[in-house]
């Protein structure tokens, strides 16, 4: 039995990074856009598209009805600011699809801890991934929006009507920005706590679907009051209130308060816009909150 | 029990599985709010046909029943497949048709005991205990069907839950709302006319006949469980999707 006494340590040029550090800014925006394109499944395989573009395809189906209902007879439909309302089902779907995609995979994968050794604060990963999810929401939203807005522009007559519809477009756009805002609230903090996309997709969907009954009972107690259909003094406040109790009559009221001309929320529409944000604010908390001390 | 059809094994360790699931523990909210609502609304001095349509028909058969049953439908077979134990009841010398008929049987229970349980509570709150027999009978007929849906669901891909999810808000809440006629092909429309003609009440009101929804609801439930089965006999244990 020899010994080997000639061996020697080669270099095989193993070499420290000397470039540049991009740092944590750069981190963030890659993380953001990351998320967006994940959230539509590009740069991913077939399968991770379906679902996404399913939503997308039935929204935009949609819309050009609306367009082609408009273009034929003249009449609109449906407002812009109406437009989310109408298809609030389907911005749960893709909430739904989207929002375990963005955080439950990576609870899963338990690869957090490779995020957090990088620059990216755990705050940072959180607010990333809430903002991807409010641009795929609004992107949703307003694509189909801008379709609507171009075939109503060729369809009427002169500049300034088709300024008039830019100016309605505008209105759509901001409550589309609302919707966004809050339903991905919601659904970043559900799909946070649930580590399987399948469960979080669950949660999201029964959190939106089980606060609308509530509505649903408060309008019917409201018209227990009246005899007529008529609703007066208590029962008209309770109406006007009711939206309250559940995120999708929440921001479709602040939409009827910044331009209904009904009185559905009568003199409440500052409440609705108040608890909107509240909404916002609290989930984004829960979510900090949720990435505090998290690893998987 | 019947050689070849139901095995009691296979039926406890389903059951266990279940219960033992956290997923499961975090529907059990869904039911209570449902007793919670009529209990509030009736005390609050609503009448009944002011509540019902959006607690029973609403909130009840058409979020509490097909949620229920999607998760539960799709965790009796799901959760074998996740944790790989799936290919040891395969090993076994076992006909594909028993292992289905046992997650089924226990799906279908839990479902209808889960649900209606609570629906029937709503029912005697709101009319009478016609009206929650009523409802009982139709939420067993909707567990059937469902969970033999959602069981054969999560064979044929990977995303059964979201499937599901696009069948029940898509198909079920959204189109049979717009274009009526596709009411024929919507679990919750038997549910609702079989619920109607059992109550015989007026806060009820089917949209399909009962002959059709007694008819349909057999063609899905015995067509997915056949294809269940079929698909169980080709099965591959892969990992999770991408």
């Amino acid at each position: 039995m020899t010994v080997e006494t000639n061996g020697v340590i080669h270099d095989i040029g193993y070499q420290r990074y000397t470039g540049p550090r991009l740092g944590r800014a750069y981190a963030v925006r890659s993380l953001y856009s990351h998320g967006l394109r994940t959230a539509f499944g590009l740069g991913r395989s077939a399968k991770a598209k379906v679902f996404p573009w399913i939503v997308v395809g039935l929204i935009t189906l949609v819309a050009a009805v609306i367009t082609a209902i408009r273009s034929q007879t003249g009449e609109v439909v449906v407002s812009y600011w109406e437009f989310p309302e109408g298809i609030s089902l389907l911005v749960i779907l893709f909430c739904a699809v989207v929002a375990p995609e963005l955080v439950s995979r990576d609870l899963r994968g338990g690869v957090l801890p490779l995020y957090f050794s990088r620059p990216l604060t755990r705050w940072d990963y959180a607010l990333a991934k809430y903002a991807a999810l409010v641009s795929a929401v609004f992107l949703l939203l307003a694509g189909p929006q801008l379709l609507m807005f171009v075939g109503a522009a060729f369809s009427v007559e002169g500049m300034s009507a088709v300024w008039h519809e830019f100016g309605d477009f505008a209105r759509g756009l901001s409550v589309t920005g609302v919707y966004a805002v809050t339903f991905a609230a919601l659904a970043i903090v559900v799909a946070s706590l649930a580590g399987r996309r399948a469960v979080a997709a669950a949660l999201i969907v029964a959190l939106f679907l089980v606060t609308t009954p509530i509505f649903g009972v408060l309008m019917g107690i409201a018209y227990s009051g009246s005899e007529t259909g008529e609703l007066t003094g208590q029962s008209l406040k309770l109406s006007q209130l009711a939206g309250l109790v559940s995120p999708m009559t929440l921001v479709s009221g602040v939409g009827r308060w910044w331009f209904a001309t009904d009185n559905s929320v009568g003199p409440y529409g500052p409440l609705y816009g108040l608890v909107a944000l509240a909404i916002v604010v609290v989930c984004v908390l829960l979510l900090l909150l949720r990435y505090r001390k998290v690893a998987r | 029990m019947t050689a070849g059809l139901f095995n009691m094994t296979i039926a406890r360790i389903t059951a266990r599985a279940l219960f033992g699931r956290r997923r499961f523990l975090l529907l059990l909210p869904l039911p209570a709010l449902l007793v919670g609502l009529a209990v509030l609304a009736d005390s609050l001095g609503a009448r009944p046909a002011d509540w019902v349509d959006p607690v029973i028909v609403g909130l009840g058969l058409g979020v509490v029943l097909p949620v229920v049953a999607l998760v539960v439908g799709t965790g009796v077979l799901g959760s074998e497949m996740d944790d790989g134990t799936l290919a040891h009841i395969l090993a076994k010398p076992l006909p594909r048709r028993e292992i289905i008929f046992s997650k089924l049987v226990v799906a279908v229970l839990v479902t209808a005991v889960t649900v209606g349980v609570p629906l029937y509570a709503v029912g005697v709150l709101a009319g009478s205990s016609r009206l929650g027999v009523g409802l009982v009978v139709g939420a067993t007929l909707g567990s059937v069907a469902y969970s033999a849906l959602f069981v054969a669901l999560s064979l044929l891909t990977r995303r059964p839950v979201l499937l599901g999810l696009i069948y029940v808000l898509v198909w079920e809440g959204l189109l049979t709302n717009l274009l009526t006629s596709t009411r024929v092909l919507s679990i919750q429309q038997y549910v609702l006319a079989v619920a109607d003609r059992v109550a015989k009440s007026d806060l009820l009101t089917g949209n399909v006949s009962l002959a059709v929804s007694l008819a349909m609801a057999f063609i899905f439930a015995a067509g997915a469980t056949l294809l269940a089965i079929d698909r169980l006999r080709s099965f591959s244990v892969v990992g999770e999707t991408s």
